[in-house]
């Protein structure tokens, strides 16, 4: 990228401390724009400021609220608002790029708040809900002043072209890809495995799925193995295991960038059993830019990450069954399941953070042609002028 | 007294909505001039490729005479005609890089490669102008504004009409 500096602001909607599809990818982006040379900040909820990096501004103590099926981090309220609009009138930015402005957290506030170049980007993919009726009539203003939407996959396109009736340009979320190109194979976790990452006690990650189907791949395939990692309690999981098949699973518990490098290089198969509520799946795209050959549930997401099975076998979600026999056609299969394989890691590369950001950037510049920056929208102006605080 | 206090109220918060809802749409119409000059920006510059093209050593002199026919009309066509002239553009350019032409001189590769990149920029150009131009539509339409005529003068934005034929 020779182009000319910008100042970019980023608005990450999630409490930055908990992980998240959403939070990793603002991460990702800003230090991306940063090694190149950009000045970038983020705008975030936070609850340790000591911990964030330094490029990130806190936007006060995420709340904690049940939101689309899952508890979620937001931030919203007076004080919030208050900080959103001196993180912009401070920032003198030239483009924002607000994440999920859809749901009630700081991203909305910001792109109430702001007027000139913003870019607004869609992660999340869900049914048509009856509440957005409710609230369709106050967000379309909001949403309609963003210059460019970006969806994370046709899932979320969709959501966003059903909910709010307007459309979206899609570019994918964005992974290292080097890092995982050169994992290295490690002996106690080859052979005939089945990795699985992920909050393995979250009921939509899908491991009981995978838990059902053991029985029938054991009996096909004697010497499977399931390695299951991430974060969470495995000693009640282990215990609704039949008593005949715990031998045959290991918790890892967390695992290092590293070590989930040389993981999903190591396993013979990596699993996404997930039931649902999955916009995108970031964890195949590093499933297969690590090598491995992925057997995903066809949930609209995955089905279409995967190309509809072109580089990576799909099951029909919650069918433990169907999940068995492909597994095992996998394992039985060894040329099959490498070639399945290595079409997946070439295909990988699409999804690596120099052409996903080019592809970002190249969306800011079509945003920036004709502006003069950002600055607080002239309702927010007058608000301020009303109460003394011009030019604060 | 409660009741002028109530009236008082409705009158204040009526225009405060009738303001609110004239900025709404004077940034929509913003948004629709402005996605506009970055797609006319872009098409203008893939004319002045396509006319390199013309003149490099990729073209016969045929295609070289169509295309450059081609270049000239979308850069003069007014707004109406121009999605049909620029249409006629991708076609001409199309006809030629089907044809399977082997690239050899680094200039005819270069210019090549500019156009394929302006091809995905101004793919995604045209669906952030339609989209504008969509949205700004639909809300020219909603009664509010039609009956206090909160659009003032400003056109109606047109639609363009060529995402699906682009290269």
């Amino acid at each position: 990228m020779n182009q000319k500096k910008l100042r970019i602001g980023l608005v990450c909607p999630y409490g930055w401390d908990t992980p998240g599809g959403v939070q990793s990818h603002v991460r990702d982006l800003a230090e991306y724009l940063i090694a190149k040379g950009h000045y970038v900040s983020v705008l975030a909820p936070v609850v340790d400021e000591e911990k964030a990096p330094e490029y990130v501004t806190s936007a006060g103590k995420p709340i904690a609220i049940p939101y689309n099926g899952a508890v979620a981090r937001l931030l919203f309220g007076p004080i919030a608002f208050a900080r959103v609009r001196q993180w912009i009138s401070n920032g003198k930015f030239d483009l924002l790029h607000l994440h999920e402005p859809a749901i009630p957290s700081i991203s909305l506030l910001a792109c109430w708040a702001a007027e000139g170049p913003m870019v607004g980007t869609f992660h999340a993919a869900a049914k048509r809900q009856k509440a957005i009726f409710a609230i369709g009539p106050i967000l379309e203003p909001v949403i309609e002043k963003l210059t460019a939407r970006i969806a994370v996959s046709e899932a979320a396109r969709s959501t966003l072209t059903e909910h709010l009736e307007t459309d979206a340009v899609v570019i994918p979320n964005g992974i290292y890809a080097d890092r995982y190109r050169d994992g290295e194979v490690v002996e106690k976790w080859s052979g005939n495995t089945i990795g699985f990452i992920g909050r393995y006690e979250e009921p939509r990650k899908g491991l009981p799925v995978l838990l059902e189907a053991l029985p029938i791949i054991a009996r096909f395939a004697p010497d499977v193995r399931v390695l299951v990692a991430g974060p969470g309690e495995s000693k009640e999981v282990i215990e609704s295991i039949d008593p005949q098949l715990r031998s045959r699973f290991e918790f890892l518990g967390r695992i290092s960038e590293k070590e989930k490098a040389d993981f999903l290089s190591s396993v013979a198969i990596y699993v996404a059993p997930n039931t649902g509520g999955e916009s995108f799946g970031i964890i195949l795209a590093e499933a297969l830019a690590g090598g491995a050959a992925v057997l995903a549930s066809d949930i609209p997401a995955f089905d279409s990450l995967l190309g509809h099975g072109e580089f990576g076998a799909l099951f029909k979600s919650e069918d433990p069954q169907d999940l068995a026999h492909v597994a095992i056609d996998l394992l039985r299969d060894g040329d099959k399941r490498r070639a399945l394989a290595k079409r997946g890691k070439e295909y990988a590369q699409r999804f690596d953070w120099d052409v996903v950001a080019e592809d970002i950037y190249s969306i800011y510049e079509m945003a920036l042609v004709g502006s003069s920056g950002v600055t607080l929208s002239s309702e927010n102006r007058a608000w301020n002028r009303f109460l003394g605080r011009e030019g604060s | 007294m409660e009741k002028y206090l109530f009236i008082a109220f409705v009158i204040i918060f009526a225009i405060w909505y009738l303001s609110y809802s004239a900025t709404r749409l004077d940034r929509l119409h913003n948004r629709v001039e402005t996605s506009w000059a970055n797609l006319d920006g872009l098409l203008q510059r893939r004319a002045a490729v396509a006319l390199e093209i013309a003149k490099s050593e990729i073209a016969d002199p045929a295609s070289s005479l169509l295309l450059t026919a081609a270049a000239h009309q979308a850069r003069d066509a007014q707004m109406r005609a121009r999605s049909q002239a620029e249409s006629g553009l991708s076609g001409a350019l199309g006809l030629l890089l089907h044809d399977g032409h082997l690239v050899s001189g680094s200039i005819e590769k270069d210019l090549l490669r500019e156009l394929s990149e302006l091809t995905d920029k101004i793919r995604v150009a045209i669906a952030l102008h339609v989209d504008a131009v969509n949205r700004t539509q639909m809300v020219r339409r909603k009664p509010v504004f039609r009956i206090f005529r909160l659009a003032g003068r400003a056109p109606l934005p047109v639609t363009y009409e060529f995402e699906a034929d682009v290269l």
